[in-house]
Formats: structure tokens, sequence, C-alpha cells
């Protein structure tokens, strides 16, 4: 596919790439012992962009003739006229300094795994946690892959393919507490493709014992105090904090939009102690649950460092925002699936890991929380930022105490990381990878070390 | 190319079923949906994007000796599709015995349209010059972002082994957009709406709540806090009800009440809510743009009260869920409406003695016991009947079955959303804090 698609990419007269991608995933799921998910699915089709005008046309359709890539050439060139002498104002593109070429392919070497096996992973362990743990109100456990192949050649001449795949089992607990329902999620896996991973009882018991007892802790727990507090970041949020608050304000296009970020570049924002960077390839040391290294503009991916020891640095970009803002492009132009535009979206977002020990952390507040686990999250333009928090515990006199409720925590980022007081030394990625939503979904990475500070808690108490 | 390719789409599915069933499938259904997508993307300063899709995407269920399995693809590529089926079949073999797992028992009813079929391109290029063109003129602090109108037009068929035949075609805009607003190095929150019509919006003001948003977008560039923590009324403004509704849908699923992970278990007949609050999901309303004449099992759709008067009227239970737990199907299809009330907007903030006008909800995503925290974002603070101020960095906490409880009026005004319609609902109860 990648020669026929370079052979049509000769034809272009200005900026445009041509990609064909598929979205290839598998998913099952079991709900109180019922498989109430079974498939298999694969999406594809090819895509053109053209740049015209100072407007982006956009064409893509599922059939993968020659016949639909000569339709969808002429259609985004046509619609990029569409506009002309309109609202369109007239704009340039950067160009990469660096043109992406090769193969990436990180397709597994193992035979895939079978449908069979894979309805056999969620039935042993449901069964076993059902059995284990008679008083669940309900077990759900799913089992999902995604794999995003794609081929793209660029009017620069990018040329390159990719095959990305994730694979991740999660599972959910819900248990009838004195108050009302409580429920705890976590999952495994992460990159790779199922065959890749060990779903097996044997190396899954002792997370789901380990799960099942911190989901009693939480039901005996109770509601967090709505208030600012000293708290304890484990690197599961803190990865999801460089996403949320950090990551979303860098991103060039959010720049232009008038995020509070454009204003403080070369400014301190945060604590000395914190540096964070959105990573190529598989980050800094090459165990992200994500992997790129040609983006779909046909840039070569760099490493961005966003903060530098507490210094604003830099901002992500796809051609569009580098040629406005004035900077050099960074690879950070993605889709999700044929049938999107590339965006401006992170990769692999990180804090850097320091120095600091996780006991200490927790041995230094009188009277907080430390927080271990994130569900979903949101950002804004003023640096504000929030994420749902699903598993905690009280932290008085530097010791844990009960566990807590599910509850929110917010802040404004450049005034929230200049109270970071600690920066763990022990580095990971959060769970088995993450979603970020911007008009599109996409696979990103997220990790970081725990860290401490000072952190808005939303609670009833 | 093949004959199949290029077949009606009612033929395309129905013959996926056949050969399904010629594999040695008990039982089969296919659901294939054609779409036509174009967008115009823009933002205050001008236009980003224009784009054009076609896709065409098939889920085939196959049903073997109690087992259930399924394969989605795109296109009509043939050996796709040949790989659709054998993934269809393999997935089924390795399912597990179900007694729910058989395909619907239904009428098939004559094809449906609503809509137009193809987008009026000039008359969205004219609204977007004239949104940018009112937006620098009469509101110079507004930014927007990320703002896309675009146009749809699907068509949905199904067939299953038992018969049925359901066709529907469903064409019409969209409007989504995001704004700000930024004044001397300040900016306020995001805020967006987003409203679906059958045709060209008059006006891309008048979609969802944007007029609105966009109005009050620079009184959010003085924020502050509350003046201290309490426990107080809000004022649910429309797009943030969708939140509140969305949980308690969740909630009435059959997915939750299967597990029993749901405080609504065996709760139907029970008043649930305040007697102001009426719940209702109608995806047959014409009123709507958007809806669904059947759902994914073709099991056509019905408009139903959900809750009534605060009374649990009825649950939101799909086919499968239906049979696992031995009750009829009541939906499958969602486009929900809340009942207007008999206040103005303006006598319920005037009756309020002290609370926040909640535009925004940005927090975690409500627990099975509906509790909730998060920031209310782009809302305002009141007392003693007046809106004093926009709030700064403001979380809001507590619980949807007690706020639904604890409604005490509901708006006459309502915005509808095209796929929903919502008012301003008011209730009590919720912890406010700020910084």
């Amino acid at each position: 596919m990648l020669e026929r698609l370079a052979a049509f990419a000769e034809k272009f007269t200005g900026p445009a790439e041509l990609r064909w991608h598929a979205n290839h995933s598998v998913a099952a799921a079991i709900r109180k012992g019922a498989l109430v998910e079974n498939s298999q699915s694969r999406a594809s089709g090819i895509s053109a962009r053209v740049f015209e005008n100072g407007v982006f046309g956009f064409a893509a359709f599922a059939e993968e003739d020659d016949a639909a890539l000569t339709k969808a050439m002429e259609t985004a060139r046509s619609d990029a006229g569409f506009m002309k002498g309109r609202s369109a104002t007239p704009r340039e593109l950067a160009r990469p300094q660096a043109i992406g070429e090769g193969r990436f392919d990180y397709r597994s070497p193992r035979p895939a795994a079978t449908p069979k096996e894979r309805v056999e992973i969620l039935k042993v362990l449901d069964e076993a946690a059902r059995a284990k743990y008679p008083e669940l109100v309900n077990v759900d456990l799913s089992l999902s892959a995604h794999t995003s192949e794609k081929a793209l050649a660029t009017f620069e001449g990018a040329r390159a393919y990719s095959y990305v795949p994730r694979a991740v089992l999660s599972v959910r607990m819900s248990l009838e507490a004195n108050d009302g329902l409580v429920e705890l999620y976590d999952a495994r896996g992460g990159f790779g493709e199922i065959q890749d991973q060990d779903f097996s009882l044997a190396a899954l018991s002792s997370w789901l014992d380990g799960l099942h007892e911190e989901l009693r802790r939480k039901a005996e727990g109770g509601q967090c105090e709505a208030g600012e507090h000293d708290v304890v970041l484990d690197s599961d949020l803190a990865g999801i904090l460089a996403h949320e608050a950090i990551g979303h304000t860098c991103e060039g296009d959010l720049v232009l939009a008038g995020s509070i970020a454009g204003d403080n570049l070369g400014a301190r924002v945060a604590s000395e102690k914190i540096t964070l960077g959105d990573y190529a390839g598989r980050g800094p040391d090459g165990k992200s649950t994500f992997a790129i290294h040609v983006d779909d503009e046909g840039a070569v991916c760099r490493d961005v460092t966003i903060i530098e020891n507490g210094v604003l640095r830099g901002f992500l970009h796809s051609r569009r925002t580098a040629a406005e803002l004035g900077a050099e492009v960074t690879g950070n132009a993605r889709a999700f699936s044929f049938l999107d535009e590339p965006l401006v979206r992170m990769r692999n977002t990180a804090i850097l890991p320091g120095k600091d020990r996780l006991e200490d952390m927790i041995a230094a507040v009188d009277h907080g929380y430390y927080f271990k686990r994130a569900t979903n999250g949101q950002a804004d333009l003023t640096s504000e930022f929030m994420f749902g928090v699903s598993l905690g515990y009280e932290i008085r006199k530097g010791k844990l105490a009960r566990g807590v409720r599910d509850t929110t925590i917010s802040g404004t980022a450049f005034d929230m990381l200049k109270t970071v007081t600690h920066v763990g030394d022990s580095f990971k990625w959060s769970g088995a990878g993450n979603w970020c939503g911007k008009k599109q979904p996409i696979a990103v990475g997220t990790g970081g070390p725990a860290i401490k500070c000072r952190i808005r808690v939303g609670g009833r108490a | 190319m093949s004959a199949l390719e290029t077949a009606p789409i009612e033929e395309f599915v129905a013959e996926l079923v056949a050969r399904a069933l010629r594999q040695g499938a008990d039982a089969a259904q296919a659901r294939a949906v054609s779409s036509r997508y174009f967008e115009i993307d823009f933002n205050n300063r001008g236009v980003e994007l224009l784009r054009s899709t076609e896709n065409e995407t098939t889920t085939l269920t196959l049903f073997c000796a109690g087992k259930r399995g399924a394969a989605n693809l795109n296109g009509r590529a043939a050996n796709e599709i040949e790989a659709a089926l054998l993934a269809a079949r393999a997935a089924a073999d390795a399912g597990l015995v179900d007694a729910a797992n058989d395909v619907a028992e239904a009428v098939s009813e004559p094809a449906s349209a609503h809509g137009p079929q193809a987008p009026d391109r000039e008359a969205m290029a004219a609204g977007v010059d004239a949104f940018n063109a009112t937006l620098a003129a009469d509101h110079p602090l507004v930014r927007s972002r990320d703002c896309v109108y675009s146009f749809t037009d699907a068509e949905t068929a199904f067939a299953n082994s038992r018969g049925v035949r359901q066709k529907e075609r469903r064409g019409g805009y969209n409007f989504a957009g995001m704004i700000t607003a930024r004044d001397r190095g300040r900016t306020s929150s995001i805020n967006y709406s987003s409203a679906g019509s059958r045709a060209p919006f008059a006006s891309l003001f008048d979609a969802g709540s944007m007029r609105r948003l966009v109005r009050d977008a620079p009184r959010l560039l003085e924020p502050a806090p509350v003046p201290e923590k309490f426990i107080g009324d809000v004022i649910i403004a429309p797009d943030c009800l969708a939140t509140v509704v969305g949980a308690l849908a969740s909630a009435l699923s059959g997915g939750q009440l299967f597990t029993g992970a749901t405080p609504y278990k065996n709760r139907k007949g029970e008043r649930i809510a305040s007697p102001l609050f009426s719940l209702s999901n109608r995806p047959r309303d014409a009123g709507f743009a958007l809806g669904a004449d059947f759902d994914a099992w073709g099991v056509p759709t019905q408009n139903l009260d959900i809750v009534r008067d605060g009374v649990l009227d009825a649950f939101l239970i799909d086919l499968f869920f239906a049979r696992k737990l031995g009750v009829a199907q009541t939906a499958g299809a969602h486009n929900f409406s809340v009942k207007p009330g008999e206040k103005s907007l303006d006598d319920i903030i005037a009756s309020t003695k002290r609370g926040i006008l909640f535009s925004r909800y940005s927090g975690g995503a409500p627990n099975s016991n509906l509790d909730f925290s998060g920031i209310a974002k782009n809302s305002f603070y009141v007392e003693d009947g007046r809106v004093l101020h926009a709030l700064d960095e403001t979380m809001v906490s507590g619980n949807f079955q007690e706020l639904l409880q604890n409604i005490h009026a509901v708006s006459r005004e309502y915005v509808n959303f095209g796929n929903s319609s919502y008012p301003f609902v008011a209730a009590s109860g919720v912890t406010i804090s700020s910084k």
C-alpha cells in the first residue's frame, strides 16, 4: 500500500498527505458471568488532505483502490477551494526539520490469540473472582485490543508505515456498603497484542486480591473533606496530571486559542523539581504503553521538553501551529482513523523522576490524602484541570489511615505545580495506557513518579 | 466489482444473514449504516478545514448453539466480507451459552426517511461567515475554537434470520462550538454547546445554548470564589442537566439492573425524584432532529415515559438484558426530554437564597451510587435572588439520587439540542466550596 500511496503522492503540487489507515480491534466482556460483548472489528480506508488557499481540504473513503485515491485527492482539493474568498485567513505551514521514513512494526511474533482463548481468559478470571469474593454485587471483566496500522506518503517525501498495538484487561468490582454501592476499577496490560501479555489467573491472582482488599477498605472508608489539602499523588495520577493539567494547555492549537500557557513561555510555572515532557518513540525509558515515530503529517517525532526545572520551555506543534507561532514542528499531528484529519495531540507525556521516596512524602503530610488511581480528567485554557479519583487514603500525622470514596481533585496547574515539594524516585507509566478525547479519541501514554503537592479536593464532609 | 458491492443496503444486509445461515449459524442479524458526512471546521480567525467522508459500517452477529459472536467491518470488499463472516462465526463458537442469545421477533416497518439527503453547502458557509462576523462585531472579547458545522446523511438497514427487515434514512445538520473570552492576558474557561437541526441553522447562535454562552463569556473573566464552604442550591443549566440525566439513564439501564449495581433496582412505581421532575425517552419525536425508528436488534423504538411526576415509570432495557431479566424490552435508542416547568429562570434565580447557577460540570464520572464531585465551570454565584459574580475554582459535591429528590423548581425555558431537550432545574443540598 505504501508504494501505491507514494506513486499517487508524486502527483501533488503542494503540501498534502495520503494515508491508508486501518484500526483493528477485539472486544470481549463478561458481566456477572454473562458474555455481553464478543466481537472483532476492522475499519480501514484511505484519506487525502491538501493545503490550499490557507485552508485544509480533507476527504476519506472506505474503498482503497486507485479510483478511491483519485477521488479523495480531487475531493480534498475541491473542498479546500470551496471557502476561497470567504472566512479563510491566509495561513502557512512550517516544513518539518526531518521528514519521516521507515517501518515501525510492533506486530507480535507470537500467534494471535484465538476467539476461544480470549473468552477463556475472561471466563477463568470471572469464575475465580466470583468464587473467591462472593460478597461482591458485581464483577465486570473486559478484554480489549486495539491496533493502529497506517501507511503515509506526503508531498514533502515522507514514506512511513506503522503497526502499533495495545491490549488491556480491565476489572470492575462492586460492593454494597452501609451507605450504598462502592466500586473500584483497574486495568492490566498495555503495549503489545493480547498474546504478548500474561493474563493468566496465576499471573493476575494477587492483583485481583489486592483490588478486592482496596475495595473493602474503600467501602469501610468515608468521604473526603472538601477544600485544599496536602496530598501525595501516586504515579498514575502524576501521569494524568502531566497530560491534563499541562499537556493540553501547551498544545499549539490551544495556545493559539488563548491558552494561558502562551503568555508564560520562559516563565517559572512550577517547582524547580518539575521537569515534564511529551516524548516520541516509547518515551524516555522505552517502556511506554504507546509508540510513535512519524506523525500523520510526515514529520519525524521529536521529544518536547515542556517544563524544565520549573520553567516553561516549549509547546506541541503541528505544521500549522508551528508556522503561526514561529516554532519548530514537533511531530504531534495525529489522527485516530482514516476518517479523521490530524490534530495536535499528545504522545507519551510524563513528569520525569526526582530523588524523593514515597514513604518520606507520606510522612511529610500531617493531614491530607494519598491518591492512588484516577478515572477521567479534563483541562482548560486557564490551566485549571480536574480529574476523578477512584482510590485513595487519608493521611493522618504522616501515616496512611482509612480509605476514601470517589472524589475529584482540581487546581490551576501553573499555581499548583509551584506547591510541589517532593518528586518521587520511581517512575511508572499509568496503568495499561490511556485514551484522550479531543474531537477524536487517541491512544496516549502518561506517566510519572509520585509527587507531593497542595491541591483542591472535592468532598461532602 | 461483485453484485454485492453495489447492492442496495437492504439487500446487502439480507445477503449477509443468508450467507451466515448457509455457513451453519442457527440465527443471524446484520445492521449496516452507510453515511456521507461534510463539515466546516472553523474558529474566530477563520476556516481551518473542510472535510468530506463516505463510509459504510456493518455489524454482523451470529448465533450458534446458544452462543453469540460478532464482527464489524467497513466497506464491501469481498475478502473483508468473507473475513467478517469467518470472524463472527469463530467468535460465536467461542462464546458462552446463554438463553438470552437470540435474534429479535419484531414487526418489519415500512422504510422511513427523515431530513434532507445532501448538505446546503452555501447555506453552511454563509452561516459560518455570519457567525464570525457577528462574533467580531458584537462580542469582541469572545474567541471561538474547534467549531464544527456538519451535515450527515445516514442510511441504516437491518435484517435478521426471523425475517425482520428495517430501513431508515436520516439527514441533518449539527453545530458544535467552543468559546472562551480573552482580555488583557486573562482567559476564561472554555465553554461549549452543540445541537442538531434538520435544516441549516438560521443562525449558529441559535444552536443549543450558544447565544447565552457567548453573552455570558466576558463575565467569566472576573471570577471570584464563593465566600465560604456551604450547602446550597444549584440551578442546573440545560447543557449541564445532560450530565445528571446521563447518570440516571445509566443507573436505569438493563445492564446495571442485571448487575444489581444500581440504587434503582426493584423501585419501579416508587417516587425517585421530586414531583416536578418528569423524564421521557422520545426516539420517534419529530420535534427532535435526531432519533431512531429501530434499535440495534431491529426492534421498532417507542416513545416512553421514564419518570412521571417523580415516580419511576419504566427502565431503559434493551433486548438482551430484557431476556436476562425476564421483562419487556423498553428501549434501545435515546432522545431524552425533561418536561419544562411553570417558572421563569429569572423567577427561579430571584427565589434562590444562596447557591450557584451551574452551567457546566467538569468532574469525575458519577459512580454506581450516583455520588458526584467536580468543578462548577462557567458558573455563577447567586445570593439573595441575584447573580453576583462568576465562580473561580469552585467545586460541587453531592449525590444525584438526593439531588433529584431535592428539585424545587423547573424552568419553562428549555433548550432543544436535537437529540434531547432540557430546562433549567433547581435543587438544594449540594456542597459548594472554593479554594
